[in-house]
């Protein structure tokens, strides 16, 4: 492969890099498709979007229920969310599985750093069949202890696997390294010590405090009439009590410790190349410059013609790829240069990396770079909101961000008005640029002495336990 | 997103998209050969452009292994119009992407673009197709690119690693013996007069398809296509690929060493190309061995014995006979003897006792919810109908295959299974860390 598509955060996705109808200076109001949105009488907020183009239906629900609730049982909100369709009220596991399987119907269920996610995809005909399950799911596992044992027992599998590969286990790494022992620290799979420290009624009452409809949403999508699924949803979700008391987050913001640079060194003995992050404080979501912080990293590290991936890739050869980006959640958020590189040329990749960063900082960025990057983002956007998949998901991270369509539908003027000055500014203010952070997996042996170069140095085996 | 933007689209007018149907693809061959498929679909403003070149791993030799995946990354380095950098530069300004793939049987160029910079695209593409120019220092510089990205593979994906033994091992003769991504000490050695030999071979025209799809007219891209394409020579067509692969006679085995955590295993029956009449069958009986919890292997391995944390299988699409892939990772503790021995009873229960119908039922169900989500994007409809195109002989094979999958019978899956799935005919690959035991 020519190289490895930018991978867009998942909120760069939601929060809409809204294009016009061409990449030309056409003004015109960008909308999003017509939806409705409603909150039953238990809390739970609804958003219903017809668009017919396959008669399919996606669905997705967020509830705030992520690694960030783990506290000290880490892993508990991962195996919780996976755990959800291990058997309901109403369906046994293989039920759940034999009729999903056989229609060509498919439920996943995982947790992120902050919430849970349910998604579904079916056809329009099965909806009858899926929305039940899907409501069960979600509002009567039982979790049964056999199947959670099985899970475990995988997910602790996996975590060891992961091991295997610098670039499974770095943004675990870099989050516990930017964020310490805040809750944003926790790593969303947790870690084997921790997930074989917790048992079945751990899961319960975890459920029980964070799957809350007043405090949830669900999205459908797809090839459906809006009044009817209305009144099916109201009928079904309903009935989704609320327990106790509303668990809210309870943090805020993270304080970061960043007040001189500092160095992780990730030992991996067999280790034939140095992966690695550069980077600290990045932006939350609702950052009011988060649309320009977006356009200006495309320039840095954001797509094929970037700054980083120029230097660092075309015109060095150092390495496949190169990029950076920012992170952004809804307390907290992280920046970072990312790449890797043959382990004897890791210092040369390091150095040259730093000093392009340290060129948009002194330099800024001329017009038509900036004119490129604007009609780059605006060129890309269409194709995020295609299908009913990304239609559902936009719109439960609406919720879960706290926008709404006027986001979308501002994008466009965001864009266009960022000049170089104000370029220059997002710069300065966003786009860290004292004590850097540096985070690098590789042969600790070979690459120690470089390491110590950029900061106090701290070292971990990539075979222990924990990040 | 299919509807939202009709009221900005006040110069086209936005198609009602039905269901998708063969007779949508509009189709024209240019007099030096190169063939076009175009589908219109104004739901986003957006269009694609995707290149087959009908050129992979299985037209290299020894000596030039990994040449065509090389060559991939150098046709963005400079032509005669558009110098090094400049195609990335001006697709980008022009608010378009691009990415490429190369196979063991095909070279993919893909470009993703608002569909007002059309133009641009054709103009790009054919300078580098009809004049590629290539540059001693860019070609020093790729070498240290893909030498990164050989790297980066084998570090982070033990597949990589292990799929490659399996292939070396199961094929002796045939070129898919060696990876997409060729020797290291190949990547090394090969010279500019190298690259040039390849681009004057296989990057004719004649030996191009190419899908447009989104909101674009069919006849502004036949125009274009005759504007900037049609200029370009056809002036040779490449050698048919002649090694056959003979028959294998013999179980193979093969272990690799690596520092993982327990052992990942892969096995490879070989079976044949995508034109095959066993095809539909294989491609079921993949499905049905680990499709989904209720697949078998699923559910025999991971589920019930828990000898394996996942376990898939693949039958890919090929121009050549090539291998039935079934892969999994056995759980922390399980001798990998034991997870082979539990897939091989899982094979020969298939053998002896066949498949149920809801079983066979549940996969066309399944076949057909792929090809809603096939034809759900403007990317997704030009992947799928330009490999159809290439593997399959006729986009229009695309719209047949629920047809061709239905007519698939228990009967049938028995007897294929019986047929390949064969001691004698299959490679069992061991990747571990411990290997002297």
């Amino acid at each position: 492969m020519r190289h490895i598509i930018y991978r867009v955060s998942a909120l760069m996705l939601a929060l809409g890099m809204i294009s016009q109808l061409t990449f030309a200076q056409t003004a015109g109001t960008f909308k999003l498709p017509d939806y409705e949105k409603f909150t039953l009488e238990n809390g739970l907020t609804v958003y219903l979007m017809q668009q017919s183009e396959v008669p399919t239906i996606s669905f997705a629900a967020i509830i705030p229920a992520g690694a960030i609730q783990d506290g000290e049982k880490s892993g508990l909100s991962f195996l919780t969310a996976t755990a959800l369709q291990f058997g309901t009220e109403n369906y046994t596991k293989s039920d759940i599985e034999e009729a999903l399987d056989f229609i060509g119907a498919n439920i996943n269920s995982s947790s992120t750093k902050e919430y849970a996610q349910v998604s579904a995809r079916f056809a329009t005909k099965d909806m009858d069949t899926v929305l039940p399950i899907l409501k069960d799911v979600i509002t009567a596992p039982v979790f049964e202890e056999e199947e959670v044992e099985k899970e475990r027992k995988r997910m602790i599998s996996n975590l060891e696997r992961d091991r295997e590969s610098p670039r499974s286990v770095i943004g675990s790494y870099w989050d516990r390294f930017i964020f310490a022992n805040h809750p944003y620290g926790n790593p969303s799979r947790g870690t084997v010590t921790s997930v074989e420290s917790f048992n079945t009624s751990d899961l319960k009452e975890f459920y029980s405090n964070y799957y809350q409809p007043g405090s949830s949403a669900i999205a459908l999508v797809g090839d459906f009439s809006v009044a009817d699924m209305k009144s099916k949803i109201e009928e079904m979700f309903s009935e989704w009590e609320n327990e106790g008391d509303q668990i809210t987050e309870g943090f805020g913001e993270p304080e970061l410790a960043l007040e001189s640079s500092k160095v992780m060194l990730v030992n991996k003995g067999d280790a034939r190349e140095t992966t690695f992050l550069i980077g600290g404080k990045g932006v939350k979501r609702d950052n009011q410059d988060y649309v320009a912080i977006q356009v200006v990293n495309t320039v840095l590290g954001g797509r094929f013609t970037s700054w980083l991936n120029d230097e660092l890739r075309v015109n060095t050869g150092l390495t496949y790829g190169a990029n950076s980006r920012f992170t952004p959640m809804k307390h907290a958020g992280t920046f970072a240069i990312s790449t890797f590189t043959a382990t004897e040329n890791t210092e040369e990749t390091i150095d040259r990396a730093l000093q392009v960063y340290e060129r948009m900082h002194t330099e800024g960025i001329d017009e038509e770079t900036l004119t490129s990057a604007k009609n780059y983002v605006k060129g890309q956007f269409p194709p995020n909101y295609e299908t009913s998949r990304q239609l559902a998901t936009l719109l439960t991270q609406m919720f879960w961000y706290g926008f709404d369509e006027n986001y979308i539908n501002t994008f466009q003027a965001n864009v266009e008005e960022l000049d170089t000055q104000k370029a220059q500014q997002i710069i300065a203010e966003y786009f860290p640029k004292e004590n850097l952070q540096l985070l690098l997996i590789g042969k600790a042996e070979d690459i120690r002495t470089i390491a110590e170069k950029y900061g106090e140095t701290v070292e971990k085996e990539i075979t222990s336990d924990g990040f | 997103m299919k509807k939202l933007l009709s009221i900005l689209c006040v110069c086209l007018s936005v198609p009602v998209f039905g269901q998708m149907k063969a007779d949508d693809v509009q189709t024209f061959t240019l007099d030096n050969g190169m063939k076009f498929l175009v589908i219109e679909d104004g739901s986003i403003p957006n269009a694609n452009m995707y290149l087959f070149y009908k050129v992979g791993s299985r037209n290299e030799h020894p000596g030039i292994t990994g040449l065509s995946h090389f060559f991939e990354h150098m046709m963005f380095n400079g032509a005669e119009k558009y110098g090094p950098k400049e195609f990335d530069r001006v697709m980008e300004y022009n608010g378009g992407a691009n990415n490429a793939y190369t196979t063991q049987d095909v070279t993919v160029y893909t470009n993703w673009f608002p569909s007002s910079s059309m133009e641009v695209i054709f103009d790009l593409e054919a300078d580098r197709i009809g004049s590629l120019s290539i540059d001693s220092a860019m070609v020093e510089s790729e070498r240290g690119v893909v030498l990164s990205e050989r790297s980066t593979g084998l570090e982070n994906s033990p597949w990589r690693v292990l799929g490659e033994a399996v292939n070396s091992t199961a094929f002796l003769e045939h070129p898919y013996n060696w990876s997409v991504i060729g020797y290291e000490s190949d990547i090394k050695n090969w010279k500019k007069e190298d690259l040039e030999e390849y681009f004057n071979t296989y990057y004719d025209p004649s030996n191009c398809v190419v899908v447009v799809s989104g909101d674009v007219q069919y006849d502004e891209v036949k125009r274009l296509a005759q504007e900037y394409m049609e200029p370009i020579p056809s002036t040779r067509q490449p050698k048919p690929v002649h090694l056959v692969e003979p028959p294998q006679t013999g179980e193979r085995r093969i272990t690799v060493q690596k520092e993982v955590s327990s052992p990942y295993m892969l096995i490879g029956y070989h079976t044949p190309e995508a034109q095959h009449e066993d095809y539909y069958a294989l491609d079921i009986l993949s499905s049905i061995l680990s499709r989904g919890n209720t697949s078998r292997l699923y559910s025999a391995l991971v589920d019930e014995k828990q000898l394996a944390t996942s376990v898939f299988t693949n039958m890919g699409e090929s121009f050549d006979p090539n291998l039935f892939q079934i892969y999994a990772v056995s759980a922390s503790g399980v001798e990998e003897l034991d997870l082979e021995k539990a897939i091989f009873e899982e094979i020969e229960k298939i053998k002896s006792e066949g498949i149920r119908e809801d079983e066979l039922q549940k996969t066309k169900n399944q076949k057909l919810m792929d090809f809603y989500g096939q034809i759900e994007t403007i990317n997704g409809k030009s992947n799928n109908i330009g490999t159809y195109e290439l593997f399959f002989g006729d986009f229009r094979k695309m719209f047949d295959a629920p047809q061709e999958y239905e007519k698939v019978t228990q009967e049938d899956i028995k007897r294929v299974a019986n047929e390949y799935f064969k001691k004698s005919n299959r490679t069992v690959g061991v990747l571990k860390a411990n290997v002297e035991d």
